[in-house]
């Protein structure tokens, strides 16, 4: 016997991608096998690489300035809701958690360091007040005419998929009827220059799980996620898109970047969410990887995969979908998310893209070539960062 | 002491007051000139002297961290030490770390775009880059103690601090951790302190050797307060107080909304936490008066805390619970210029 009350189930999801906006336009693209990355030279003078961007944004009329980020949100945001007009009497009083590590540094230009006052002067001011990452998420507040509680997350690359183990918490305080969560981050020079720093980028198209896997690729979009009770959505009749089940969130605590090497972090997370779920290792149909592509990340994301689907009888599905369109950083976990979720509604285990010679594991089935249909029941979506954040979210297909 | 509420047992700050363990001096502080950088006039705020981080936690080494890291590492230091815990007898695995900051860390973020402006963005340093990450403070937390639970860094505007405090406590509630660190604070560089200065933002007092007013306006500050959560039953050092419910919301009638939280209950004491400019006049002393009780001490907001836009609260709450107000109820009642409120109910003991 379920309790509505204490039951986390996503009623809309809004996606913006390298695909266009909207989740039917990522769904057509991923099922066709459609990859988004491609060679990019102008995102700032001697940069040589391999990214996935979102085409240009509709202008806005109200006169404000908005951070690339906001608008990729904004826009996510909007799709989201799109379906609940009219069903939906306390909207107003939703929450917001928003995820982000970009933000405003869109806007940001190298110039304020010569002098931030004369660079404030000259324009800079209000491009200055994007900055904050809490303005991704009042952005999408004040564009919905949304009062909740309203909350900003940054944790790295776990951003987006923590926005959602935060809303779900919210619910279960009862501090909003529901809580629209996700991430958005934009592609812009800071991020790319880090990264290229990091020597962690591929010159060419990424292959997460790859024994020849040389690096990951930069993407960027946005995906807001309505999350709400199975009591509240039953109340308004909402279409009931999938069961959050389960979620955990862990830190590795042992490097400020590289990921614990064994997996020992990632795997626990993995079991406290399966425990949270109350799901046992042979329920999971699939895993939606963070499989960013780098040396380090997949050998110990294989090794927690190992370490918490060890006894399953048959090997565990696993792919990475930034092998179609790159890494979307603080968006990546929603993004993520919604892609599993789409996966078990389609009933079709997406492929990783251009994976052949995949790292020597018997426990891992790695996703690869034609894209598996078969029934998808429950499935997880997993994402790790910077500072040694974890995350795992455990999805079901709602059964009325 | 019979309650289920998480407790607050500790207490670490690093703010002008200087690295302190639990309660602070309680006399009012008056800012100081800058000159970190050079200012063709005088120019105040609320700043923490510089002091050598591993003179009070032995063993740590922030050459590379950002001074918000630094400090974060620091107050949770000497919030472990205030509340007595020995995290050899903790399953660290279900601490949780829960960081609030407005801006995160902005000094290296600056150097990180100097680094581009002098070398181009071909030219950056990897070594800065991660650093820059608003997460690194609390992940540093983390990797200094080992504690390997949820680590989470949230940001929201004029609430950060108050929705910090609330969702950790939710974390211990729903048995996701089963202690908490929480911290919220932010870095004051000349870069945000001239963001504040053109947008017109700052109280006269920031520009003169006067005594702080109640005019318009707020002066800077930056600091870091850690506070420890603990479920209640454990013999604690120390116990400040009990956390009860709360909530934070965007947009609404602070009054209407706290009303609504304390359902009937008259609270002993309002904590006043103002968020961003202009700190008076605003809600932050009229709106507790429509609903306390009589003879009920209302505890205004400190221009000190004041000046930590988002991340404040915390501090707050550490000053008026520096005055040592007697065992009660209290109502921690977060107000902001920019609209929206935050109210958390605290028993105190």
């Amino acid at each position: 016997m379920i309790d509505a009350q204490k039951t986390i189930v996503v009623t809309g999801i809004g996606v913006i991608s390298p695909y266009g906006a909207g989740l039917s336009r990522l769904q057509a693209g991923m099922l066709a096998g459609q990859c988004c990355l491609s060679p990019a030279t102008e995102l700032y003078p001697g940069f040589q690489g391999t990214v996935a961007q979102v085409g240009a944004l509709p202008p806005l009329q109200d006169g404000r300035h908005y951070s690339r980020s906001d608008r990729l949100a904004m826009m996510a945001a909007g799709e989201a809701v799109a379906d609940l007009a009219g069903s939906c009497n306390d909207f107003r009083e939703s929450g917001i958690v928003m995820a982000s590590t970009v933000a405003g540094l869109t806007e940001i230009d190298p110039e304020i360091t010569r002098g931030a006052a004369d660079w404030y002067r000259r324009g800079g001011l209000s491009r200055a007040a994007t900055f904050p990452v809490s303005r991704v998420a009042a952005s999408v507040g004040e564009s919905l005419g949304i009062q909740g509680p309203s909350c900003a997350v940054s944790v790295a690359c776990a951003s987006g998929s923590t926005a959602l183990v935060l809303a779900a918490n919210m619910l279960l305080d009862e501090a909003a009827p529901m809580v629209l969560a996700g991430g958005s981050d934009a592609l812009c020079p800071f991020t790319l220059s880090g990264f290229n720093s990091l020597q962690a980028l591929d010159a060419e198209a990424c292959r997460p799980f790859d024994q020849n896997r040389k690096g990951l690729n930069l993407g960027e979009g946005a995906a807001v996620l309505v999350l709400e009770t199975l009591a509240h959505a039953r109340l308004r009749g909402a279409d009931i898109l999938a069961v959050l089940r389960g979620w955990a969130m862990t830190n590795d605590a042992s490097h400020p970047t590289a990921p614990q090497k064994d997996g020992i972090g990632l795997g626990t997370c993995i079991q406290r969410a399966l425990s949270m779920a109350e799901c046992s290792i042979e329920e999971i149909g699939y895993v939606n990887a963070h499989g960013t592509g780098t040396p380090l990340n997949d050998i110990a994301e294989t090794h927690a995969y190992e370490r918490a689907f060890q006894g399953r009888s048959r090997s565990i599905p696993v792919s990475s979908t930034k092998s179609y369109f790159g890494h979307c950083l603080g968006a990546a976990g929603a993004i993520e998310a919604a892609i599993t979720i789409m996966a078990m509604r389609a009933g079709v285990l997406l492929p990783t893209l251009r994976l052949t010679d995949p790292i020597e594991s018997p426990q891992i089935d790695w996703l690869r070539g034609e894209a598996r249909r078969q029934p998808l029941p429950v499935a997880m979506s997993v994402s790790a960062g910077f500072g040694g954040s974890n995350v795992a979210l455990v999805f079901e297909e709602y059964r009325a | 002491m019979k309650t289920t509420l998480p407790v607050l047992t500790g207490i670490g700050s690093v703010t002008p007051y200087g690295p302190l363990a639990g309660l602070i001096p309680t006399e009012s502080l008056q800012p100081s000139a800058i000159t970190a950088w050079t200012t063709a006039e005088l120019r105040r705020a609320f700043l923490v002297e510089p002091f050598r981080p591993a003179s009070i936690v032995p063993g740590l080494k922030t050459r590379r961290l950002d001074r918000l890291s630094a400090w974060a590492v620091v107050a949770a230091s000497l919030a472990l030490r205030d509340a007595g815990i020995d995290l050899e007898h903790v399953d660290r695995s279900r601490v949780a770390v829960f960081c609030a900051t407005g801006f995160g860390c902005v000094e290296l973020t600056e150097a990180f775009y100097h680094s581009a402006a002098t070398y181009g963005w071909a030219g950056t340093d990897p070594i800065t880059f991660p650093e820059t990450l608003s997460n690194a403070p609390a992940s540093h937390v983390a990797l200094f103690h080992d504690l390997r639970g949820p680590n989470v860094t949230v940001s929201s505007k004029s609430f950060a601090a108050e929705s910090a405090l609330l969702q950790a406590a939710s974390l211990m509630r729903h048995g996701q951790a089963d202690l908490a660190i929480v911290l919220a604070g932010d870095t004051l560089t000349q870069a945000i302190y001239e963001w504040y200065e053109s947008a017109k933002m700052l109280s006269p007092a920031c520009f003169s050797s006067d005594p702080v007013s109640s005019a318009s306006g707020f002066i800077p500050s930056e600091g870091v307060v850690a506070m420890v959560l603990e479920p209640s039953g454990r013999p604690a050092a120390h116990s400040y107080a009990a956390l009860g419910v709360g909530r934070w919301a965007a947009g609404g009638d602070a009054c209407a909304g706290a009303r609504q939280l304390l359902g009937g209950d008259r609270p002993d004491f309002i904590f006043c936490a103002g968020n961003g400019a202009p700190c008076t006049p605003s809600s932050l002393t009229c709106s507790p008066s429509d609903f306390v009780g009589e003879g009920a001490t209302i505890i205004p907001a400190q221009p000190v805390a004041l000046g930590m836009e988002e991340s404040g609260a915390l501090l707050h709450l550490l000053l008026a619970l520096s005055q040592r107000p007697d065992p009660g109820q209290a109502l921690l009642l977060g107000t902001s210029a920019h609209g929206g409120y935050a109210a958390l109910r605290l028993e105190i003991f």
